[in-house]
This record gives C-alpha cells, structure tokens and sequence, in this order.
C-alpha cells in the first residue's frame, strides 16, 4: 500500500512535469512550421502582420542577465572568499542565515525597489548620456545583480568550503601565505564547484520575471545598431520573461499562431534554463568527486 | 610583499562581502522605513478602497493564506511520495541520481513557465477560469523541489543502524517506513515546507494568469471563477500605475508585511535547519 501510494504521487509529479514540457513543445508547433528556425532569429515581432522573430527578446534576456552575472560575480565571490576563507565558525553561520534570508526577498519587492528608486538613480547617473528613461536593459540588469548575489555567495561559500582543511594546511606549512594558500589552492580546487554556483544564478537571472518587468522598459523590437558599444545599455528593451508576464499573453490565446509564438518564448526559456541547471549540477558535482 | 599580498586580499573580499551584505541589509532597511508608517491594526483588517488609495489589506492576506494552505496540502503527498521513491523503493544509482536531476531541473525552471502551464491546462482547457485551486497547483509545484529535497537529505541522515534494527524485529520495509522513517524525517518536511512556502508567498509571476485579480473578490465560493486577491499581485499592480502618494505609502506597507511574512516563515525553519547543519559538520 505505502510503496503503491508513494509510486503514485511521484508518478503524478513526474506526469505533471511531463505534460507541462510536452504542453511547450506541442503548443508552440505552429510558429516552427510557419517560422522556421526564423523565428530564434527573426529580428521582428509584429503579431498583427503575422511576424514572429523572437531574437530581440533572446537579446534582451542574455544582455540582462550577462549585465546582472558581470556586476555579482566579483562582489558575490569575494564574499564568499570572505565567509568561508576568513570568518569563524559562528559568524560565518551568522553571515550565511542572513544571506540566505535576503535570498527570499521576493522578486515583487525588488521591482517595488527597482521602480521607485533604482530607475530614477539610472536615469541621473547617466544622465549625460541622454537616456529617453530610466526603464533600461542596464536597470534590470543592477536590479537582477542584486537579486542573485545571495545565490552567487552561498553557493560559492558551500563550493569553497568543500575543500578540505587539510589542502589549506598542508599549503600554510609550506609557508605559503594565507593569500597564496586561497589563491593557488583553495580557488583552483573549488573551481567547478564556483563556475556551477555562476551558473545556477545565471539561470536564476534568465527566470526572473516579475522585477525585470517592471523595469526593462518593454519596448518590443530593439536591437543595437552598433556592437561593441555600451549605448544599447541605456535603452529600453524586452526580456523572454518580460513579454510573457505581459498583457500579450492573455489576448494572443484567440489566435494560434499568436499563441504559438508565445508558448515557443517559454520553450526556448525551458530549454535555455533548463540546460544552464542541468549542467550547473553535472559541473558541480564532479568537484566533490 | 607577500605580506602586502595577503592583506590586499583580505582586505578585497572583507569589502566585497560588506558590499554584499550592505546593499542587501539596506535594501531591507528601505523597505522597512518606507512601509512603518502605514501599518497600523486597520490596515490588516480593511479592505482595500479606492484603488490602493484608502484601506487595508486584509482580502489580500486571506487570499495568499489560502494560496499557501492549498499549495502546501498538494504539494505534502507528492513531497512524500518522491522522497520515499527516491530512498526506500528505488533500485539502483543511475535512478536515484535521474529522479534527483529530476528535481534539480524542476527547481531551476521559472517560475513563470508554471503560470502558463496552469494557464493552459486549467483556464483555458478545463475552464475553470481564475481559481484559488489553480494557483495552489502552480505554486504546489514550484515548491515541489524544495520540500522532497529536505526531506530526502533528512531521510539519508537516519543512522543506518534504526533501519536494521527495525527490519531485524521483523518489520516489512513498508512497517519500517511508517514506524521509523517518518516519524524520524518528519522535521525535513515541516523545514522543507517552510521555506518553500516562504518562496511561494512571494511569487508573482505563476499567480497571476491564473488565480488573482486586483480588487473585489473575499472569500472563494466554489472553485470555478473563484479569485482571490493576493499580496504580491496588488504591489505588482500598484507599483506599475500610480503615482499617487496616498497609494505609495500603502504600497510600501503591504511591501513591508509580505517581506515580513516571507522572513517570518524563514526564520521558523531555521533552528532546525542549524541543527542540521551542526550535524552534517559533526
């Protein structure tokens, strides 16, 4: 009886993850049969003419959260090289719970933070540069870099703690300095451990919805003209998650096509995080090993 | 030189880390300053008028009580079901180590993706329209990691010896599970929920095509087109078209309580998690 009930409700689940990927990939059918591998391309998205190009939001999510992961990384992992490299025991735990804590924060209030503070200290700050707002792909990548620095710290702490204390000691009685024992033994032998911590927080960054939208401007179809230029920054932009948190989602249900075009965003956002977690783990594991 | 070497790096992750903390604790502190001057006993037992502008938030706490009872009484079974699979009845490393990137895979997914999920299959195909049953499934989900891994590292801490002796009396393993499993795990699972239900207080995204709306909804009748308002989704509207002060500060407070019942719930699972911590470094 146990072991039946127990196979039921995993199985339930499991379906339930099941049905939900093969809904993604079902519904979003349409728009690969009349779009093609286009559509990851495709740089236009006008629903009303029929097209589908889903590349400036690919853009925008990769340009938020790349902003999000190069402004957390060096902070989040010099504070990790702090907690577990530094502090004692109880204050570590200390730093730790806090951390963790912030990481509940929801994502609601740090749009609440973004919207009435943040954009505005943008839209000063860079003011010499003629932003039209201070809703920007900049904007939500600091807000997202915020957001994702607890996961960067403690994951990067549980990496460098999984080092063993005797490599630590072995390299101090060598007599190589506290600096050189974190840097030339303790980070190298973490290294796996850290670049999955940096890739779970990239997925972390790609999923968020809500305080990306409230901040990214939702300007549909904008793509730098330049590369290499910093400008695209102060624009306004859309993200995946940004346009399916949107009103688009509720009025595209009527029309297939439409609708297709909106399920594939989520499938490619399914797929795109789904990998980053999947190799994230693969990569994190084998450091312990 | 080397000296020099390794007071710079001390001093460089010393700052990143006050860095971190700082932006963090203040970003907090902001929140808590801003929203103190709106709380008050009536702004939790008024509804909300004119728009955001004049009274409480008492619909919104009862209708995101009632997202987190539903999605934590969905998600209990099926937290159960995988943690026993995953330690008792599978077979084998390679499943085990499948059903666990399984979870991982679900925990990583945004949550979003779960709102149009429950979008699809439960307002558009079953046409229920917005419910409160919709938003506990979405939310039971993406909960759904959180609780099944605490309770499986729970499961693997029990000394292997209990499992013995419990089979040695003659217990069948279904016996065991119920005799000394459980009974031993069950911390896992109330820690497991709380911070699950601590992140879904706080989700917007997979509630909002699916089980909330802005104001004039109390209690659910029924399942059926049978909203409920929400705390996250009322500061998510409110945040995106008022500029009306009134509104603001009222705003800010019902930040201030969601972020106080997000902490609250955390920080109620955290003796037990420290206990489990001091185990694991024992």
């Amino acid at each position: 009886m146990t072991r039946a009930w127990s196979w039921f409700f995993s199985l339930v689940a499991i379906g339930t993850l099941a049905l939900l990927v093969g809904i993604f990939v079902w519904q979003s059918l349409p728009v690969w049969r009349h779009e093609g591998w286009g559509y990851l391309t495709g740089t236009k998205w006008f629903f009303r003419q029929q097209e589908f190009g889903a590349w400036p939001m690919i853009y925008g999510s990769i340009v938020v959260s790349g902003v999000a992961l190069v402004l957390a990384a060096p902070f989040g992992m010099g504070a990790a090289i702090f907690t577990a490299e530094y502090l004692p025991r109880a204050p570590r735990l200390a730093v730790k719970v806090l951390i963790e804590l912030l990481a509940g924060v929801p994502s609601v209030v740090y749009g609440l933070l973004g919207i009435l503070l943040l954009r505005n200290w943008i839209y000063d700050l860079f003011a010499p540069f003629d932003p039209l707002s201070g809703d920007t792909l900049l904007t939500a990548g600091v807000l997202l870099a915020v957001m994702i620095l607890p996961t960067v710290v403690t994951l990067g702490d549980d990496a460098l703690r999984a080092v063993p204390a005797a490599q630590r000691r072995a390299a101090r009685a060598l007599g190589l300095t506290r600096a050189e024992t974190i840097l030339h033994v303790a980070l190298p032998q973490a290294r796996r451990g850290l670049g999955a911590a940096l890739l779970l927080a990239l997925g972390r960054a790609f999923g968020e919805t809500i305080a990306v939208f409230l901040v990214v401007g939702r300007q549909d179809n904008n793509l730098p003209e330049r590369l290499l230029s910093l400008r695209p920054l102060l624009e306004s932009g859309q993200t995946l998650t940004s346009k399916l948190g949107g009103s688009e989602t509720n009025i595209s249900y009527g029309d297939p096509l439409h609708w297709a075009a909106i399920v594939g965003l989520g499938l490619i956002l399914l797929v795109l995080t789904g990998a980053l977690t999947v190799i994230g783990t693969a990569f994190g594991r084998r450091s312990d090993a | 030189m080397r000296r020099l070497g390794d007071f710079l790096l001390a001093a460089l992750a010393g700052l990143c880390a006050l860095v971190s903390v700082g932006i963090l604790v203040g970003l907090v502190f902001v929140v808590a300053q801003r929203g103190a001057p709106a709380l008050s006993w009536s702004f939790f037992t008024e509804q909300i008028r004119l728009v955001g502008a004049a009274g409480g938030i008492f619909w919104n706490l009862v209708g995101t009580m009632i997202l987190l009872a539903s999605a934590c009484l969905i998600c209990g079974p099926m937290a159960i079901g995988l943690a026993l699979v995953e330690c008792v009845w599978l077979r084998g490393d390679r499943s085990r180590r499948a059903l666990r990137t399984v979870l991982y895979t679900l925990n990583g997914l945004p949550s979003i993706l779960f709102g149009l999920f429950g979008f699809i299959v439960f307002v558009q195909w079953l046409d229920w329209g917005k419910s409160w049953l919709i938003g506990g499934i979405v939310l039971a989900l993406g909960m759904l990691p959180t609780v099944s891994v605490a309770l499986i590292e729970r499961l693997k801490a029990i000394p292997a010896s209990y499992v013995e002796a419990a089979a040695a009396l003659g217990l069948s393993r279904a016996q065991i599970v119920w005799a000394v499993l459980l009974p031993q795990a069950w911390g896992g699972l109330i820690t497991g929920s709380l911070l699950g239900l601590a992140r879904a207080a706080g989700e917007t995204a997979p509630i909002m095509f699916t089980c909330t709306i802005f104001a004039g909804a109390t209690w659910p009748r029924g399942i059926v087109e049978s909203p409920v308002l929400t705390l996250p989704y009322h500061i998510f509207i409110l945040a995106q078209d008022s500029f009306d002060p009134a509104v603001g500060a009222k705003l800010w407070g019902a930040a201030l309580v969601l972020l106080g019942l997000v902490f609250f719930l955390s920080l109620i699972a955290l003796p037990s998690r420290l206990k489990m911590h001091e185990e694991a470094n024992a």
